[in-house]
């Protein structure tokens, strides 16, 4: 019995830590880094109808415990993710969970149409409602309850994949997103994507970020995410993957005891490529010493 | 196919070149025995979040020991150039594609700012394999000049030292005699590379430059430090990574 196995409802993992959309690229460069196996899964970054160059100019803020981004979902499009990426995202040995990301709703139903003949090569589909850095689509939906609750009912009339809404924490009521997604079909929810923020060059009085703003990510966000995993875990009966600032194990149990029933990480990776095999091997070690298998830890929360 | 990994690397050499340059020396034969001149590494800062690029300034394969310049520009070069013999820090390395001198007898290295320390270590690599090197360097004025060698074509803005000038001024005095076997490789702020480009192009020659833009994870994965080259589809351009497909490019490609 392997101690880092968990399952996000059809989903089985064998490690709750899967590289989250955005920082992995689709795994290829940190193959170079260590073997990929060892992950639960990878969620390839946003993929569009067609190929994006992103957003111009500076794209990247230092920021206390973190950094804005505001990339704008730059990728080279479905069709060629699905001739050259998925493959080797297949033979990784990792699940491969594929993040969509579009405008509009027919984007999406587009996206799934294409990916769904190729659902013997992929595992979940990571429905990407919160990107901050694109004008339409992503965060515009995935504000609005209702729209979630949409276009997740028209996805799931699709596919027989397993839909996780990808949900963001740039809302008054994270609850109620969730429960939209859960409503409309969802398999599972993934919270939280990056928080909106912006940093200004004193000395030019311009924002540090071509795109005036951008999505906030690295250890500082990580309270944010896990009292969003920890609401959402009371009110939901589908799964929570907890994502936002990890950086070491016990952010990893954190995350469970909050609600999650696997983990995404990110931003750290970006810092230390191969930080999922020290996390790996200290999670064996958590559990070794605890006796205890990870997916005992979800939402064990003994709330004041 | 693992094969890469991010070192401890151990800094045993510091020297100030100038008031807010200095020189570092870190003990890592892993990358010291196998950077090429336009390489990069990405250090640690103390407490700043994400590590910071630093070009290649010169290898000391039988020591182990590489060395890299730091120029004082904000919160994360200060912590480094705060660091004292005997620190450690995590680092990425050797990062992106250096030079390809490939083909060539004839090569021009040329630069400024930071941008001279990889031309140092570009101009160790080509003397030590014979190749016919000339190296032009520009600064603002007298001193701000670093690791100026004896032969090379100086020049400032200020003209309080070398030919008055930026590094154009330089290369104009320049004999080329055989442009089509002979390289120019720049390392500099954008406008020079820019100009050296056009400059190398006037004369018929090729020119390779050494971009720069703000960078996140050094490895490929983060998207955020592209530079714009050109392309055959509908844009006319692509975005393509500055840590990974560059940061060595060929100047015509380069949207500028």
């Amino acid at each position: 019995m392997n101690a880092l196995s968990v399952n996000v409802g059809s989903v089985n993992l064998k490690s709750p830590l899967i590289l989250a959309s955005g920082t992995c690229n689709f795994g290829r460069e940190l193959s170079e880094y260590y073997d990929l196996k060892i992950l639960g899964g990878i969620s390839s970054k946003g993929l569009t109808i067609k190929p994006r160059a992103g957003n111009p100019g500076v794209r990247v803020a230092e920021c206390d415990s973190g950094m804005l981004n505001s990339v704008g979902l730059q990728n080279p499009g479905v069709d060629y993710f699905i001739e050259n990426d998925l493959d080797f995202m297949r033979d990784s040995g990792a699940a491969v969970i594929v993040n969509v990301a579009g405008h509009s709703y027919e984007d999406y139903i587009e996206m799934v149409k294409k990916l769904d003949p190729h659902k013997d090569k992929i595992d979940a589909l990571e429905i990407n409602l919160s990107c901050p850095n694109v004008k339409e689509g992503c965060m515009t939906i995935g504000s609005d309850p209702s729209a979630i609750r949409y276009i997740t009912s028209e996805l799931r009339k699709l596919t027989d994949l397993p839909i996780w809404i990808k949900l963001t924490p740039n809302v008054t009521d994270i609850k109620a997103t969730a429960l939209a997604a859960q409503a409309g079909g969802a398999d599972a929810v993934v919270l939280i994507n990056t928080l909106m923020g912006m940093r200004i060059d004193i000395r030019t009085r311009r924002p540090v970020l071509t795109n005036n703003t951008g999505g906030y990510s690295g250890p500082a966000v990580k309270p944010v995410a896990i009292r969003m995993v920890a609401e959402c875990s009371q009110v939901l009966d589908i799964p929570i993957v907890g994502c936002g600032g990890i950086a070491d194990y016990k952010d990893v149990i954190e995350f469970m005891i909050a609600g999650a029933f696997a983990v995404e990480v990110g931003t750290a990776c970006l810092v230390h490529p191969a930080l999922p095999v020290d996390l790996t091997s200290d999670l064996e070690k958590y559990c070794e010493d605890n006796k205890i298998a990870l997916k005992d830890l979800t939402g064990t929360l003994q709330r004041w | 196919m693992s094969q890469k990994q991010e070192y401890k690397i151990r800094l045993v050499t510091k020297e100030f070149l100038n008031s807010d340059t200095c020189y570092l020396g870190f003990e890592c034969p892993g990358i010291a025995s196998s950077a090429i001149p336009g390489q990069f590494v990405n250090i640690s800062a103390g407490t700043v979040f994400l590590k910071r690029p630093f070009g290649i300034a010169s290898v000391d394969k039988a020591n182990g020991i590489f060395y890299i310049g730091v120029k004082i520009v904000g919160k994360g070069t200060s912590e480094i150039a705060k660091f004292e013999p005997g620190l450690t820090a995590d680092c990425l390395g050797p990062l992106g594609n250096g030079f390809d001198f490939e083909g060539y007898d004839n090569i021009i290295l040329t630069g400024g700012g930071t941008g001279v320390f990889p031309i140092n270590f570009a101009y160790e690599t080509l003397t030590s394999l014979g190749k016919n090197v000339t190296v032009c360097e520009g600064f603002r004025n007298a001193s701000q000049v670093i690791l100026n060698k004896p032969g090379y074509v100086l020049t400032t803005d200020s003209g309080d030292t070398g030919i008055k000038g930026t590094v154009i001024a330089g290369l104009d005095t320049l004999e080329i005699k055989d442009p089509s076997n002979t390289l120019v490789c720049c390392v500099g702020p954008i406008p020079m590379m820019k100009a050296v480009g056009a400059w190398a192009g006037g004369k018929n020659m090729k020119c390779l430059v050494s971009m720069e833009q703000r960078m996140a994870c050094g490895a490929g994965i983060c998207l955020c430090c592209t530079v714009k080259v050109k392309d055959d589809g509908p844009d006319g351009y692509k975005n393509v990574r500055c840590c990974k497909e560059g940061p060595v490019f060929d100047s015509r490609e380069v949207v500028w």
